[in-house]
């Protein structure tokens, strides 16, 4: 057949999660991807282009879910997108080693009226298992098109693209008899009956009458204003007549699916391998020693997360510090301002920025790892009594992880939490852990003023922030975002071989993400802290940053810290590292001049001579209350930006920063009161 | 008949009664938890969630979650 028409065809790709749906993604598009968000709504949404034949093709990736309801964000994305796209064919990806549960979602589509075609995924495992999958018997039973694949691998692959060819030209229909699932039920034909030929909905009838049985508000609504009262009242009789109606519902889609399934699946006794996943997941799982190798491969992760990350910023430290001194030794004849400017602002701003960047990918690298291979849902568990006492779930244990790492991190892996109150709570909750650079920045004035005492320091510090986790939390839980909290019900995927391709795509789009949102932040907040500290007799007490630290040292000393800390306080919004290279300037240390040059790295020589004035210059209590203020004020710009493209609220990105002001504060307004005790 | 909460490691049954919010049986029932199917649990210490297989598949489950499901113990 001639292709005449170049209209781009819609594909849009269904599936529950873990059942590779990035995988054959990845695969058909390969680098043509377009990663945003759905509109309006904080779920990612991934589409690509690819051709067959002639024909461009555009692949719409719908989030991952387990069915159809209106109860999560997810859940509405990918049933609109079905039902408003009318999209020309919609691949319904399944788990052939777990396909009980994975043509659910399949039974809920079928309602919707729509071509679509079964991708049968991992048909090695299934194999591996013993099963023995009748494609025709499956088809016939399903009433759709099936396709066995085995993704990772690209079997099967072209057939599928053949396929969808066929479907979407019409020379393959898809049998839409929805009433095959449901039509001996007695609830069905009865509400049927009272709704039918009334309701005129971009749903089709039979989709609108299950949902009402499943009591889906949204379909609720629109049915009580197309039907007369009395009408409505029989039909909440009806509705009535079972216990509950999602179960009724879910009852028959599972009788349905194990009645085909019957027919086209022969189990032969599994080859049971001792398989060396099951002997890990013993030990994964273990209430004692699934702790201790948690542990241990998280330390792993954060050193493996620094070893990815060394090349990036082990190069652009002496890149820019090479590009400083080229520009204050070339730019001669250039004003004065203008290479400082340069030298002192821009430089070193892009510098760090682009040497978090490193670290970031290190992070997100090692993490996606980690989830790829299946291992992340097991912390999830492990976790998960600990979590609830923080009043979250195992879910919420990944992000506060990472943050460990990088804050950023944190904040964007909030996205795998299933309920938006549980998300928004451990969003505000992950800024309040301390990432790797401001451990740095604590130790090094911690070493400084209290040597051996150091270790008891962290230690409090670490139960403050265990205190102060709870406190957020229950505020939070209590007044701002009140709800039920849902227990954890969540799938422990098979574990697999980590696949690079999915993972590698999901680390770009992150660190493109950051990227976008964090280095021009970063760069400008670098050049406002310079323009704001720049005077050409380089008498940085006169400047008109020290004038606004003056301004609010009646209220700042009172907590124990004086302009000089305050300001290194602020300026540690660009990165937490930034604080240091502000107290060399503001105290007149080694020379230093400009209050980002630090962040290249005055270097060992810098630091050492740091450590020797700043310890005559600030007294202990005052350098505790840094500390403690330090380790819980806001987080960098980059976080900051990152709780707004997450949380897409003002209010919230607001709100937490100021929260984290108060909190900072009050921290180490205490810490301060103590010390004065203590020294 | 006894809540899935109170399953010791390698028992199990069949799926009575469900009960809950609406929300819980959503989820619930997606994942494969409804009346008549086969459930065994595979993992049950005394805190935390339970780790049961049903449908071919692995699930972790809130204790909470468990003691809301009834489930028949299978003839030894």
């Amino acid at each position: 057949m001639t292709v005449t028409s170049e209209k781009t065809r819609i594909i849009a790709l269904a599936g529950q999660p873990n059942t590779g749906k990035s995988t054959l993604f990845n695969r058909l598009t390969g680098a043509k991807q377009h990663v945003g968000n759905w509109p309006g709504k904080t779920v990612e949404q991934k589409s690509g282009n690819f051709v067959i034949g002639d024909r461009p093709y555009q692949l719409v990736d719908l989030p991952g879910t387990y069915s159809l309801t209106a109860n999560s964000i997810e859940e509405k994305i990918a049933r609109d997108f079905i039902v408003d796209e009318q999209p020309d064919v919609v691949v319904i990806m399944a788990d052939a080693s777990q396909l009980e549960r994975s043509l659910y979602l399949l039974a809920e589509i079928k309602l919707l009226n729509v071509p679509s075609v079964l991708a049968l995924n991992m048909m090695d495992v299934a194999e591996e298992q013993g099963k023995d999958i009748n494609v025709e018997e499956l088809e016939k039973g399903l009433g759709i098109k099936v396709l066995p694949l085995v993704a990772a691998k690209g079997e099967g692959v072209l057939e599928f693209l053949s396929a969808i060819e066929a479907v979407a030209d019409k020379e393959i229909k898809t049998d839409t008899k929805a009433d095959s699932i449901f039509k001996d039920d007695k609830l069905f034909n009865s509400v049927k009956s009272v709704i039918t030929g009334k309701i005129n909905s971009i749903f089709p009838e039979d989709w609108m009458v299950i949902k009402l049985i499943e009591g889906d508000a949204e379909v609720y609504g629109e049915i009580q204003q197309k039907i007369s009262s009395q009408e409505w009242n029989k039909l909440f009789t009806l509705l009535n007549s079972v216990e509950d109606g999602q179960l009724h519902a879910a009852g028959l889609r599972y009788e349905w699916i194990s009645n085909v399934l019957s027919k086209a699946v022969k189990k032969q006794e599994a080859v049971e391998k001792k398989s060396r996943g099951k002997r890990f997941d013993k030990i994964a799982t273990h209430p004692v020693w699934g702790k201790v190798l948690a542990v241990l491969i998280m330390l792993f992760s954060f050193g493996a997360a620094m070893i990815v990350a060394l090349p990036v910023m082990g190069g652009m430290q002496p890149l820019g510090k090479f590009l400083v001194s080229a520009v204050n030794s070339g730019l001669t004849s250039a004003p004065q301002w203008f290479v400082s400017l340069l030298a002192d602002g821009l430089i070193p701003g892009v510098s760090v920025a682009i040497m978090m960047l490193g670290y970031i990918f290190g992070v997100y690298l090692v993490f996606s790892l980690l989830e790829d291979v299946g291992y992340v849902a097991r912390l999830a568990y492990i976790f998960d009594n600990s979590m609830t006492k923080l009043g979250l779930h195992g879910k919420s244990f990944m992000p506060l992880l990472m943050s460990f790492g990088c804050n950023i991190a944190g904040v964007t892996g909030t996205r795998v939490i299933d309920t938006w109150q549980q998300r928004m709570v451990t969003l505000v909750m992950v800024s309040i852990v301390p990432c790797a650079a401001l451990w740095a920045v604590i130790s090094f004035i911690g070493t400084i003023f209290f040597s051996a005492a150091m270790p008891f320091i962290i230690l409090i510090l670490l139960v403050i922030m265990v205190l102060h986790l709870s406190l957020t939390s229950y505020l939070l839980r209590k007044f701002v975002v009140p709800g039920e909290t849902s227990g954890l019900i969540m799938e422990l995927p098979p574990y697999h071989k980590p696949n690079w391709k999915t993972i590698f795509g999901h680390v770009w789009v992150q660190v493109k993400s950051f990227f976008k949102r964090a280095v021009s932040l970063i760069a400008i907040l670098s050049v406002v802290t310079w323009a704001l500290s720049y005077r050409a007799d380089g008498n940085m007490d006169l400047s008109i940053l020290a004038s606004i630290g003056k301004f609010f040292d009646p209220v700042t000393s009172f907590l124990g810290l004086d302009w000089r800390l305050f300001i290194a306080l602020c300026a540690a919004m660009i990165a937490k590292e930034a604080a240091l290279s502000v107290i060399a300037v503001l105290y007149g240390i080694g020379g230093a001049t400009s209050i980002t040059s630090f962040l290249l790295g005055g270097a060992a020589a810098g630091h050492a001579e740091l450590a020797s004035t700043i310890g005559s210059m600030v007294n202990p209590a005052s350098a505790l209350a840094f500390i403690f203020a330090f380790f819980f004020t806001v987080p960098c710009i980059g976080t900051v930006a990152s709780i707004y493209s997450e949380s897409k609220s003002l209010k919230w990105t607001f709100g937490s920063s100021l929260y984290y002001i108060v909190t900072s504060l009050i921290a180490g307004g205490i810490a301060y009161r103590v010390g004065l005790l203590i020294f | 008949m006894k809540s899935l909460d109170l399953f010791a490691s390698g028992e199990s049954g069949i799926i009575e009664k469900i009960s809950g919010g609406g929300k819980f049986l959503s989820r619930a029932t997606a994942m494969g938890f409804t009346p008549e199917a086969d459930i065994s649990v595979i993992r049950n210490g005394r805190r935390g969630p339970l780790i049961v297989k049903l449908r071919d598949t692995e699930i972790a489950i809130g204790r909470g979650e468990a003691s809301k499901i009834e489930v028949k113990e299978a003839v030894k």
